[in-house]
């Protein structure tokens, strides 16, 4: 987990550096310059789901096979909530990872204090694990006041981020569970309650136009 | 006339947005500073960076307390598009029509237009031109011609998740709007109507007056 999430910062921090520099290579000159390059036709496509709300959209990621940088994301028409289709808030998705007010260093701020220190990882999750090590081994219990086997910890809670993918929220549980946190909270119920599944989009219409992977959903724009 | 068009069904659009916010990140459009001016409708207006608003509309209904217009705003791509006529005045070819998709393209000359981009924005009946104050350049939807020339729906439309942005060729999307007009004139009554559906090739579908959608629709 703290490898996985340093080295996805530092790659987001190379991505934002690409972003910058891709805003400027838009060149409207002849008609065919504009239809010829498209920026995504030599691009690795790797699917996801949109860590936003609990509809959980298919999208498709589309990096750059030399550098590895984010160049696009836009709905997966063959993912089946979705078929291709993306609220406003998907449609950003790009921007969770190239994006310049992105924080792409550790601050911490000390108890009591009023200011931001810049930190490095290492530092930073030797604390946390300090920390955790200290409230866990204080609060560990092993039964509870009937005498059945818990093994749980009630003094450390966990409360998650919205924009964490499946697999992120995976691995979020298994490392909690494995504590012993019985109070794990996701955040998204916060920002996202209205986003249901029945909110899903209805399928798509059939008179869309020949595309590489086209929706086939029936008898829509009758 | 052949090529692309846009079925826009605003009995269908819940304004989300997924259209306008889907062209920023295709073409990778700075955001605009903006403000809270009593509207959803953000940002206010169309702009060099922003090819595609989605607009939003009060007003008291006969039936319900009020009805809510929404009008994804953006290039008709006009069959005859007047603001070429104008530009071609001032820079010859400033202003171009691809043969294949009839999508029309401002160029980076357009920058020659000078002070009289005053007077190719008001060539254009719906007020779609924009000018980048720095560099003098004009901007507007380009139809995602580099996507669509490679079999690819524009950003807006593979985004629409209500099939309110429908893009096709022209004999299903003409099918599509006759269908849905239909449709809407049976729930809605007579003033539905595809706007000026013989000159364009975006098909807005409104059930109301048109300007109540938008004041240059």
């Amino acid at each position: 987990m703290a490898l996985t999430r340093r080295d996805f910062l530092k790659w987001s921090g190379m991505a934002t550096v690409a972003g910058a520099c891709l805003s400027l290579g838009f060149d409207l000159k002849p008609v065919r310059s504009h239809a010829a390059g498209l920026k995504i036709k030599q691009a690795k496509e790797t699917t996801t789901i949109c860590p936003y709300c609990a509809v959980g959209c298919g999208q498709i990621v589309h990096t750059d096979k030399q550098s590895g940088q984010i160049i696009n994301t836009e709905g997966d028409p063959d993912h089946p909530i979705n078929e291709g289709a993306l609220c406003a808030k998907g449609a950003s998705l790009y921007q969770l990872a190239v994006n310049p007010a992105r924080v792409t260093s550790v601050l911490y701020r000390a108890p009591l204090s009023d200011k931001w220190e810049v930190k490095s990882w290492d530092w930073a999750l030797d604390r946390i694990a300090q920390n955790v090590k200290r409230d866990r081994d204080a609060g560990f219990a092993l039964k509870n006041d009937k005498g059945q086997v818990v093994n749980r910890v009630t003094n450390i809670a966990h409360i998650g981020s919205a924009a964490m993918d499946n697999e992120e929220c995976w691995l979020m549980q298994a490392i909690m569970r494995a504590l012993g946190l019985v109070y794990i909270e996701h955040r998204g119920p916060r920002s996202s309650t209205w986003t249901r599944a029945s909110r899903a989009p209805p399928p798509r219409p059939t008179s869309t136009p020949p595309c590489a992977r086209a929706p086939t959903s029936p008898s829509w724009a009758a | 006339m052949p090529g692309k068009y846009f079925v826009v069904d605003t009995t269908k659009c819940t304004a989300c947005r997924g259209c306008q916010v889907a062209c920023k990140q295709w073409n990778k459009l700075p955001a605009e500073e903006t403000k809270n001016w009593g509207s959803h409708q953000n940002p206010q207006d169309l702009s060099y960076n922003t090819y595609r608003l989605v607009r939003f509309n009060e007003y008291p209904a006969v039936v319900n307390s009020m009805v809510w217009y929404f009008f994804t705003d953006a290039c008709r791509h006009c069959l005859y598009p007047p603001c070429k006529d104008e530009a071609d005045r001032y820079v010859k070819d400033a202003i171009v029509i691809d043969d294949a998709t009839g999508a029309i393209i401002y160029t980076d000359k357009t920058k020659g237009f000078g002070d009289k981009f005053d007077n190719v924005r008001r060539a254009c009946p719906y007020d779609i031109p924009r000018q980048d104050a720095k560099t003098g350049v004009v901007s507007k939807c380009h139809m995602c011609l580099d996507r669509v020339s490679e079999g690819l729906l524009p950003a807006c439309a593979k985004s629409c998740p209500t099939g309110a942005l429908v893009f096709g060729d022209e004999e299903p999307m003409k099918k599509l709007a006759e269908a849905r007009l239909a449709e809407a004139k049976k729930k809605f009554g007579d003033k539905a109507e595809i706007i000026d559906s013989d000159d364009v090739r975006v098909l807005y579908l409104v059930v109301d007056d048109k300007k109540k959608y938008a004041q240059s629709a």
